[in-house]
């Protein structure tokens, strides 16, 4: 019981004490064990000491603010960010570095030069954020598709100049979505680049209002992400470009639920559809609950979950931290990974 | 792994992954440990040899000539629905030991635009899904076709199916024309339903929203289980499910995607404006659904839709004649997920009893 208690503070392993003896034997290194538990414990008493890596962490710049509210997007929490108040959500969840994106509706309203206008813009204040607060942010870069040359000029800055941690997409826009042929060139650079790629949903002109008083639009943001999966797989988007790491937000939409059908999509996959559903990152934001998590993890191989919040949005970091505790029967070093250290091998940098 | 080849031993009979003590309890559960062993027996002996098909399939096609005029012509491309025959359910019935399918009209339905002309393209469905049922004696139950969204002839077609050709339920469309099954437009027929305690089987339609969308993929891939959750949302908000407390809804495919986005739905039922229409709040009447395992029997659906509703509302249904031999693949597909064999029992067969009692021997 003493082991468990110096697994962090507020760690609930759900699981008995035989079970969680199993889980350490499992682990195959039981000499070492101590060594990596006493890595993740915290102080009982104080705060713990922020380790985790949130790649599902949005920010906002006044120019992307004042589309949102002239749109009555409704994202209140998003017009009223500030990096204090990230900072602060942080320190609550046992946060280290939050990985800054853009949220939909993204930055391309039908002109283009705007859009770059914007994408700059926004990467260039994730890059001030990044530097005013050293080691507590990374950065997404948005890019001002569907312009496909303003994307092109803004991958080479953001990575290059401002270095961002990766690039963040919209599942899709302007009714494209990744696979489309129109995007092959960013996508061929992305893999050239071995890029991170976040996809955050997008509200899809398809579905909006399809159903009243807006009780569709959280299921309907994340069908977005599932048509994006499929979309880079029927196109062979991700045999051609096998380096991008592609990292799908909220529990990849509902692809872990639908598998039987996505069959559908595979029909360029040598490797086949489970391989490459397999080898995609996929984010907990909105997934930590006890629906989400039993087909997510019995799909995605822990080594490819990543720690998300969806902050500003949802519930903030703690309560994310504890929903993955209480429902989804990770063991304490299975949890080490989603939380810290698969963020690492993405981002070396991160490495302390 | 129950093994059909092979003799298996009564602590095997459970199918894979189930630990001992977890299949005693369930035998205890059933409350009649000492006639076990020999309903077990009997169960396997079934299996084994395929003699007496015992399994009911909740989600089974059929077609009549004019609805296949009707998606010939529209070139839905369901073939095997056009292919179809009366002789060829009833192969992969045997073959899959389903003593039972209960018939339905798959999508697109029977109205296109004419309300006169769907009300006699049901009308000829259903008369000809009772002539099976008489054809068949034990082999054949049905949902019989509404022509909505014309509500009129709904009711009317609604009267005439059970009352007079003693069908085991209706089927809808998960939307008509944009509208979803909550929409007041449906209420009418909705209170007939639940006054006649009637078994609703919704089916998802290629919703006019979302054709063409990923024009390479063809609708079945993820639109039409994304229709499914949002009538189900529907069914929810609108206060339909708490209105209509007896009707028995059972959803397509899993569910579509509810399960898995649950707890975004439970978010939106928590909603001031929201909560008073879920008087004993979403999870009650999510759970008091019924669910058919059609397309959807594999080890990565089942862990989400099993955490989200009891066994008992789960029903065995293979979406004959869409894929190869579906009876026998899905059972196999339940049978690998590790079910208690008491479990399996209840899916492939017990679970449809209750809603069906006709269909007990």
């Amino acid at each position: 019981m003493k082991i468990m208690n110096m697994v962090e503070g507020e760690a609930r392993l759900s699981h008995s004490r035989r079970e969680f003896l199993i889980r350490l034997a499992t682990l195959g290194a039981a000499a070492a064990l101590p060594r990596v538990l006493s890595s993740a414990q915290t102080p009982a008493a104080a705060p713990a000491r922020p380790f985790r890596i949130d790649t599902h962490h949005h920010f906002s710049a006044p120019g992307q603010v004042a589309e949102m509210i002239a749109r009555k997007t409704g994202q209140t929490p998003l017009i009223e960010w500030t990096p204090q108040k990230s900072v602060e959500d942080m320190d609550k969840g046992g946060v280290a570095t939050s990985i800054l994106s853009i949220s939909e509706p993204s930055v391309w309203f039908g002109d283009d030069a705007a859009a770059r206008k914007m994408a700059r813009e926004c990467n260039e204040l994730g890059a001030r954020v990044m530097a005013d607060y050293p080691g507590r942010f990374g950065q997404f870069a948005i890019l001002p598709l569907p312009d496909v040359d303003g994307a092109l000029r803004e991958i080479g800055y953001s990575l290059d100049t401002l270095k961002a941690d990766g690039i963040c997409m919209m599942t899709s826009i302007g009714g494209k979505y990744p696979g489309d042929p129109a995007f092959e060139p960013v996508m061929d650079e992305l893999n050239r680049r071995k890029a991170v790629v976040y996809f955050h949903p997008y509200r899809a002109p398809c579905c909006q209002n399809l159903l009243p008083q807006g009780t569709g639009l959280g299921g309907e943001l994340v069908n977005d992400t599932t048509r994006a999966i499929t979309s880079v797989l029927i196109s062979s988007t991700v045999v051609r470009c096998p380096d991008i790491r592609f990292l799908w937000s909220h529990g990849g939409g509902t692809a872990p639920y639908i598998t039987s059908r996505l069959g559908g999509a595979a029909s360029k996959l040598p490797k086949g559809l489970i391989y490459e559903l397999q080898k995609f990152y996929y984010d907990t934001a909105q997934a930590f609950n006890p629906y989400t998590l039993p087909s997510f993890k019995k799909l995605v191989p822990i080594s490819h979950i990543l720690f998300g919040t969806d902050y500003p949005f949802g519930t903030g970091s703690a309560p994310v931290a504890k929903g993955l505790r209480d429902n989804g029967d990770f063991s304490a070093s299975e949890l080490r990974a989603i939380e810290r250290e698969n963020a690492l091998e993405l981002f070396p940098r991160l490495k302390s | 792994m129950y093994n059909h080849s092979n003799e298996p031993k009564m602590n095997q009979l459970h199918s894979g992954g189930v630990p001992r003590r977890e299949f005693l309890v369930g035998l205890a559960a059933l409350g009649a440990a000492a006639a076990l062993p020999k309903a077990l027996m009997a169960a396997q002996a079934r299996a084994a040899a395929s003699a007496q098909p015992f399994r009911i399939d909740t989600h089974h096609h059929f077609s009549a000539p004019g609805f296949v005029d009707e998606i010939a012509g529209r070139k839905t491309g369901q073939r095997p629905l056009m292919e179809w025959t009366v002789q060829k359910s009833l192969e992969d019935m045997d073959k899959g030991g389903v003593a039972t399918a209960i018939l339905s009209i798959s999508e697109p339905s029977v109205w296109f635009g004419n309300d006169n002309a769907a009300r006699r393209l049901a009308r000829e469905c259903n008369e000809l899904g009772a002539r099976f049922m008489a054809d068949h004696p034990g082999r054949f139950g049905q949902f019989a076709i509404l022509p909505l969204p014309d509500v009129e002839g709904a009711l009317r077609e609604i009267e005439y199916a059970l009352d007079t050709l003693k069908a085991d339920g209706v089927t809808v469309m998960t939307s008509y024309e944009g509208k979803y099954l909550g929409d007041p437009a449906f209420a009418r027929m909705m209170d007939e339903l639940n006054r006649r305690k009637a078994v609703v089987y919704c089916h998802p339609f290629r919703a006019e929203c979302c054709k063409n969308l990923q024009p390479e993929l063809g609708p079945a891939v993820i639109e039409l289980g994304t229709d499914t959750t949002r009538t189900i949302a529907s069914v929810l908000f609108s206060g339909t499910a708490a209105r209509c407390p007896d009707i028995r809804f059972l959803w397509s495919h899993g569910g579509g995607t509810f399960p898995y986005l649950m707890n975004r739905f439970l978010g939106v039922a928590q909603r001031p404006d929201m909560a008073p229409r879920l008087p004993r709040g979403l999870l009650y009447e999510v759970q008091k659904f019924y669910y058919d395992t059609a397309n959807f029997f594999n080890p990565y659906a089942l862990p989400t839709l099993m955490k989200t509703v009891p066994v008992s509302h789960v029903l065995f249904g293979t979406d004959f004649p869409f894929g190869a031999a579906p009876a026998q693949v899905v059972a196999k597909g339940l049978s690998d997920y590790g079910f208690s064999a008491s479990d399996l029992r209840a899916i492939e067969r017990e679970n449809a009893l209750g809603l069906f009692p006709r269909l007990k021997t």
